[in-house]
């Protein structure tokens, strides 16, 4: 979404999400919705101060957030090597694209049983899945890139007489460098999902175990100040992702 | 046709490996079973109605959920779009509740609406909805500034440019947009069965994992990712009958 | 400098138009007067607003000094009276409907009569000769089929005057002859007055009664309106004869000038 902030955006926006925090007072206190499922924003600042005062919080964030970056990394870099490689040979692309097409609509929540039978109820096996998740869109998004490359650049290429990697760093890495970055922009949602529903099932600490324990024991204002949290960390590392986004493809917008 | 079989060769050689495998070295293991006894467990829950059962489930939960956040995003993407005082009054709000997780809804649609149905749909139609906003808004202002023009030559009111021009114009990028939304509203539904829901392939896929039947499970993992396979497929198939129509691929 | 003053109410009056956007001064002053039945061409180098003009004519654009009038009153915005062909014919005909569907819409704003809008699309489909595609797609057609199905629209609107904005700019050499003769047959069975810009001055010599020269970023001393030059060559015209009569080749001479060349 490229939109100029300029003031006037600002001022109306703000004020329209000031009366959406007006409705969410009234229907808290005047018990629209039960108490139960709807704290009142007091209610629910007051439990974010309080888990951030006691660090609680801040550890739950960290935790999180470590693994979904520590997951997205591996997964980036996984990604880029295996689709690099498969990416720059027109033969790979034929006889494995097919394949990874197959597997490209595969809820990467769905191996998380067989990763849990293999490496049991850990913060492992949620790293392993997060991993496992977030190199499809890097890996689909690199071997893209890389047989996007024009025909003329090639062609360039084999005048210019470079050797297989100069190719490969030179030309069909930066040409598939915006796929890649849309691809890792893609692969930080899905590493953030991931981790908040391993976190829930293997019980390993963080925001995702913290919002289910919330939800169960009725602790509705800790549960809304968990769900900001977890949005606040999408919301940041989707925007740090674009700027650098941003930063790298200045070609494309001089 | 010889491109077609050509597709089959990879995936045939990786099971082919997973089948010996699974027979010798891997032999006992809780994790991995053969193919082939995967196909056998495949058949079974067929044969018992789990299959067909499970796969309704999650597929009328996603359908509905995309229903529900499709109807809501588009309606308001399309005035967000075609009304730009609209599009800037929202944007912080929007921006505000976008980047929340969908699963982190998932303990708050345990809380209201217990297990079941409405709160996997929920789940699904939160996740749903902000992506067919996004897309509705782009495709409401990127109709074809020319056509706007010759509306305005024609003097049509501006009920009689948005059926006759905005919305026709509007309609392939929708179902591109659809496209998008079907495959979260699937993965979405999946995920809530693992993470909570007790219906559906998603908890079948992770009963099977917990009786220990690894046969079962790989079968399940297939099927679920058959199932994408084949409603991604029929999503992208509706999208290019729809864009043909409506004059969008070039028929010469 | 010649120009000729219509005998009857003029079908458009430009009067001391002139536009600018911003700071900078797109059009000087100008003063020019189309009569009924007249066919006028506008040419002019890239940048000289003749674009401009047309769409003011059009009301899509509103004059910063002056009006453009039309049937004794000012021009405020566009009208059905008055119809407009695009260059990009691609992106002003709806891909979704056929060529019947396009030209109907023409019919359903103008709220003609549904008993009347079939007999109205056959008709101006064989002006421009395309009844035999009626039911067929933009997409299905050639450039040149494109344009008329614009052009046969525009005829749906029964206009009482057709502007036209480079519309065979973008189609080969023999598409463009073709559709310059079909234009004229048409424009002289149904008396419409046309304003015509074009950057080809063969094309502008060609078809029109008169020439207007514009210039491009003008000034006091050298205003908008560089020529306004009678084409006297007898029609009907040829694309052949016309093109080596001894009046053709002056006024080509003579206006070549304008067009930026040094």
């Amino acid at each position: 979404m490229t939109r100029r902030l300029d003031a006037r955006t600002l001022a109306s926006s703000a004020g329209v999400l000031a009366g959406l925090l007006a409705l969410w007072w009234a229907a808290s206190h005047g018990d629209w919705v039960s108490r139960v499922f709807l704290p009142t924003p007091e209610a629910t600042w007051g439990s974010l101060a309080e888990g951030l005062g006691t660090g609680e919080l801040i550890e739950f964030s960290a935790a999180t957030s470590l693994r979904m970056l520590l997951g997205w990394g591996l997964a980036a870099l996984a990604g880029v090597a295996l689709g690099v490689l498969i990416g720059a040979s027109a033969a790979m692309r034929l006889w494995i694209g097919p394949t990874l097409e197959f597997v490209r609509p595969l809820p990467a929540s769905a191996v998380m049983p067989l990763a849990i039978s293999i490496f049991g109820l850990s913060g492992g096996m949620v790293l392993a899945v997060v991993a496992f998740g977030a190199m499809w869109p890097v890996l689909l998004a690199t071997v893209h890139g890389m047989a996007s490359v024009p025909t003329q650049l090639k062609e360039v290429s084999a005048a210019l007489g470079l050797t297989r990697t100069e190719y490969i760093t030179r030309i069909g890495l930066p040409n598939a460098m915006p796929d890649i970055l849309a691809g890792m922009r893609l692969a930080m949602t899905v590493s953030l999902i991931i981790s908040v529903v391993g976190e829930m099932i293997a019980s390993q600490p963080g925001l995702g175990q913290a919002i289910l324990l919330a939800a169960r024991s009725f602790r509705a204002s800790e549960l809304f100040a968990g769900i900001a949290l977890l949005g606040a960390i999408g919301f940041l590392s989707n925007a740090l992702l674009a700027v650098a986004e941003a930063h790298l493809l200045k070609w494309q917008h001089p | 046709m010889i491109g077609k079989a050509r597709a089959f060769v990879f995936p045939a050689v990786l099971l082919g490996l997973l089948e010996t495998w699974a027979r010798t070295v891997g032999k006992g293991s809780d994790a991995v079973a053969p193919p082939s006894a995967a196909l056998w467990a495949w058949a079974g829950a067929l044969a018992d109605g789990s299959l067909l059962a499970a796969t309704g489930f999650t597929l009328g939960s996603a359908a509905l959920g995309l229903a529900i956040g499709t109807l809501g995003g588009v309606l308001l993407g399309t005035v967000l779009g075609l009304v730009p005082r609209a599009a800037q009054a929202g944007f912080l709000s929007i921006e505000v509740l976008r980047p929340i997780p969908s699963v982190a809804l998932i303990p708050l649609a345990m809380l209201v609406f217990g297990f079941g149905l409405r709160m996997e749909l929920s789940v699904v139609a939160f996740a749903t909805f902000w992506p067919m906003l996004v897309l509705a808004q782009a495709a409401a202002r990127q109709v074809e500034p020319r056509l706007l023009e010759v509306a305005r030559a024609l003097q049509l009111s501006p009920g009689e440019r948005f059926a006759k021009i905005v919305l026709p114009a509007m309609v392939p990028r929708l179902f591109v947009a659809l496209r998008l939304g079907v495959a979260i509203a699937l993965v979405v539904a999946v995920t809530v069965e693992i993470a909570a829901n007790p219906h559906g392939m998603g908890y079948t896929l992770m009963i099977a994992q917990q009786s220990l039947d690894p046969a079962l499970m790989l079968a399940w993992l297939f099927w679920v990712g058959a199932v994408g396979y084949a409603v991604n497929a029929g999503a992208l198939w509706l999208q290019r009958r729809v864009a043909i129509r409506m004059g969008e691929a070039g028929l010469r | 400098m010649t120009a000729t003053t219509p005998a009857t109410e003029p079908a458009l009056d430009f009067d001391r138009v002139s536009i600018a956007f911003g700071a900078r001064e797109i059009l000087s002053p100008i003063s020019l007067q189309v009569g009924r039945g007249e066919f006028v061409c506008v040419i002019g180098p890239s940048g000289c607003g003749k674009t401009t003009l047309l769409r003011a004519a059009a009301g899509f654009v509103a004059p910063s000094t002056g009006a453009v009038r039309r049937a004794g009153g000012v021009v405020s915005g566009p009208t059905r009276e008055v119809a407009f062909v695009f260059q990009d014919y691609g992106r002003a005909l709806l891909p979704w409907r056929t060529v019947a569907g396009n030209i109907g819409l023409a019919l359903e704003a103008a709220r003609v009569p549904r008993a009347e809008r079939q007999g109205r699309i056959d008709e101006v489909l064989q002006t421009v000769g395309l009844t035999a595609h009626a039911g067929q797609y933009p997409a299905q057609l050639s450039g040149g089929m494109q344009q008329r199905v614009q052009i046969a629209r525009c005829l749906a609107q029964r206009p009482e005057a057709l502007l036209m904005d480079e519309p065979f700019g973008a189609l080969d050499a023999m598409t463009r002859q073709g559709l310059q003769d079909e234009l004229l047959r048409l424009v002289a069975e149904q008396r419409l007055t046309v304003m015509f810009v074009t950057h080809d001055l063969e094309e502008a010599i060609y078809l029109g009664d008169r020439v207007v020269a514009l210039r491009i970023e003008p000034t006091a001393a050298r205003p908008s309106v560089a020529a306004v030059i009678d084409v006297r060559i007898p029609r009907p015209r040829d694309q052949l004869l016309t093109r080596e009569h001894p009046e053709f080749l002056r006024l080509r001479r003579e206006l070549y000038q304008y067009l930026g060349h040094h």
